[in-house]
């Protein structure tokens, strides 16, 4: 039987991975795939969350997640269109070669 | 649905490309402006009359579907008030403005999903339903900030700040879900109740770290500001105004309402992480703007600065303090607005935003330039000008509350900023050596008006404060009682 806290030590690696792949990849949609596995984390969460009572699902979180769902879909959405005009300004997804504005 | 406000900018918002489509078959492309305008308009109407609503009966509240729900007080009607009228002020403007792009109806309509965003977020009584208005805000600033795709800087800071934002909200999420994991409840009545009977406890301490850090990232304090002078340079001048104005004051809001409610129970320490940070915010923001040469860059980092006071106010936890901080968010909503709308003006003009290439423009746009530097006055806050009045209401608090260090890092910042701000009005005021000045004239008359609006709300709300420190402080009063 899978336990409460290792649900929670899971969505925590899960939320620590996706930190690991903003800080470090350097390809703009692996950086929109970090931002993806943290919201995963975040709903991962609410879920095994819910079933802490017994015999009972909460509707309350399984409604926030597939709204949080929706949400992560129009971000990747606004995000896409972004690296795409990127990618026709600088011919690259390198965003290293974006350093263009100071800090 | 979610109450008469919300309800008209949504309305409108979804209208708004309907009608823009048929005005540019008949050749009146600004008609969709005004038709947006006229909304705005409307909204500010039905909150006015749900003020009256709430200064009568109290609390509102509108349940809805998925147990989500809308508990609208004084401090969301306040908040409400700042967002709409900051908003008509932009949207007026940029009938004129954004002339030359294309795609205007799609512009009118993110700006009002936007501002219902916001309306919404401070309405929500819960935060499932914050949270969907907050994402809704987000999404429609990272288009408006990248509405010039042509140019490379919008698209790169809109990058940038869409990276760091929805890491934020993720962070947001998650530290919401372990708020739900204790409670079982996202009502922050609920969570209120539930957390006191729970006390201190280590979980609580972890969902406040995520919970702040994810509001830190929207509202641009210190370790988490890098987001904000690009975007807000890099995005056109209305919508400058309208974040820096009121979309990073949102963050500010959202922390005074997770704090005084939901976090009561550890109130005492993460009031002092709050002062450290407004410390920290206060000085960066006032001291890297003394090296900047590009002036929306400027104006963009002093913002940083604004919130370091807002936070000094909020960091004493007393009425007096939070009333401060919520005529600072109102204040600086007009001022920074007016500022930016100013630069946006000679941007309009000269098409630049280098300080020394528009040397001398005040003697050329003489009805811009002195709006420019009222309102950069005010942002010094000096006497008879309403910066004044909010940051003495901020000094005052702190020295009450025996934080008299952090009221004068706020005395010390105002002295740093006036540096600043008086470099740029000599750089308006300087001998005219370029051509492209010489041939500048004073900005069209639709673009001044809603510039001599907020000059004079300067001035007025400097003289006779008393309206809004009163409506600052029924919020404040709201937010602290519980109610």
């Amino acid at each position: 039987m899978i336990e409460t806290p290792h649900y929670l030590a899971f969505s925590f690696i899960l939320y620590m991975i996706g930190i690991y792949c903003l800080v470090t990849k350097r390809n703009m949609i692996r950086l929109l795939l970090g931002i993806e596995i943290l919201i995963n984390a975040a709903n991962f969460n609410f879920i095994s969350l819910a079933r802490s009572i017994p015999s009972l699902i909460d509707p309350l979180a399984l409604s926030i997640v597939t709204v949080s769902i929706g949400l992560a879909a129009s971000v990747s959405a606004v995000a896409v269109i972004i690296i795409v005009y990127a990618y026709r300004h600088y011919g690259t997804l390198d965003v290293r070669l974006l350093k263009r504005l100071k800090g | 649905m979610f109450s008469p406000p919300i309800d008209i900018l949504l309305i409108f918002a979804i209208t708004t490309p309907i009608i823009g489509w048929f005005a540019e078959r008949i050749k009146k492309a600004h008609m969709c402006g005004v038709y947006s305008s006229v909304g705005l308009l409307i909204s500010l109407w039905y909150i006015y009359e749900l003020f009256r609503k709430v200064a009568s009966n109290g609390t509102q509240s509108y349940p809805s579907f998925f147990s989500s729900q809308l508990r609208i007080d004084m401090l969301g009607v306040f908040m409400a008030t700042i967002f709409v009228l900051i908003g008509i002020f932009a949207s007026v403007y940029s009938l004129r403005y954004l002339e030359k792009d294309t795609g205007v109806p799609l512009f009118h309509s993110l700006l009002l999903l936007m501002i219902s965003g916001m309306v919404g977020t401070v309405f929500a009584g819960d935060f499932f339903t914050f949270f969907v208005f907050w994402e809704m805000m987000c999404i429609s600033s990272y288009t408006l900030v990248a509405f010039r795709k042509q140019r490379w800087e919008p698209i790169e800071a809109a990058f940038k700040y869409l990276i760091m934002s929805s890491a934020g909200s993720a962070t947001l999420l998650f530290g919401m879900s372990i708020l739900y994991g204790m409670c079982g409840t996202l009502n922050f009545q609920g969570l209120t109740i539930a957390l006191s009977n729970v006390g201190s406890n280590v979980w609580l301490y972890v969902s406040a770290i995520f919970i702040l850090i994810g509001l830190g990232v929207k509202s641009a304090i210190v370790p988490l500001h890098t987001w904000l002078p690009d975007a807000h340079s890099a995005a056109p001048s209305p919508i400058s105004a309208m974040l820096s104005g009121v979309v990073v004051e949102t963050g500010i809001y959202a922390i005074c309402r997770v704090g005084f409610t939901v976090l009561m129970g550890i109130e005492v320490q993460w009031l002092e992480v709050l002062a450290i940070l407004s410390l920290v915010t206060m000085f960066v923001g006032n001291l890297t703007p003394l090296l900047q040469t590009d002036l929306k860059r400027l104006l963009a980092y002093s913002s940083i600065g604004h919130i370091g006071y807002m936070l000094a106010g909020l960091a004493t936890g007393t009425v007096l303090g939070l009333t401060g901080t919520l005529m600072h968010i109102f204040n600086h909503g007009i001022m920074k607005g007016a500022a930016f709308l100013c630069a946006g003006m000679i941007l309009y003009r000269l098409e630049t935003r280098e300080m020394k290439e528009m040397a001398g423009i005040g003697r050329k746009m003489p009805v811009t330039a002195a709006i420019f530097a009222l309102s950069l006055f005010a942002l010094t806050g000096m006497p008879p000008l309403n910066g004044f009045i909010s940051e003495l209401t901020i000094i005052m608090a702190t020295v009450e509350a025996n934080m008299a260090w952090l009221g004068v890092a706020v005395i010390i910042n105002s002295v740093i900023s006036a540096a600043y701000y008086l470099r740029t009005i000599k750089a308006l005021l300087q001998p005219i050596t370029k051509k492209e000045v010489e041939e500048a004239k004073e900005g069209p008359l639709v673009m001044l008006i809603p510039l001599l609006i907020m000059a004079g709300l300067i001035v007025i709300l400097g003289i006779y404060p008393d309206i809004l420190i009163n409506f600052a402080r029924s919020a404040a009063i709201a937010l602290m009682g519980g109610g």
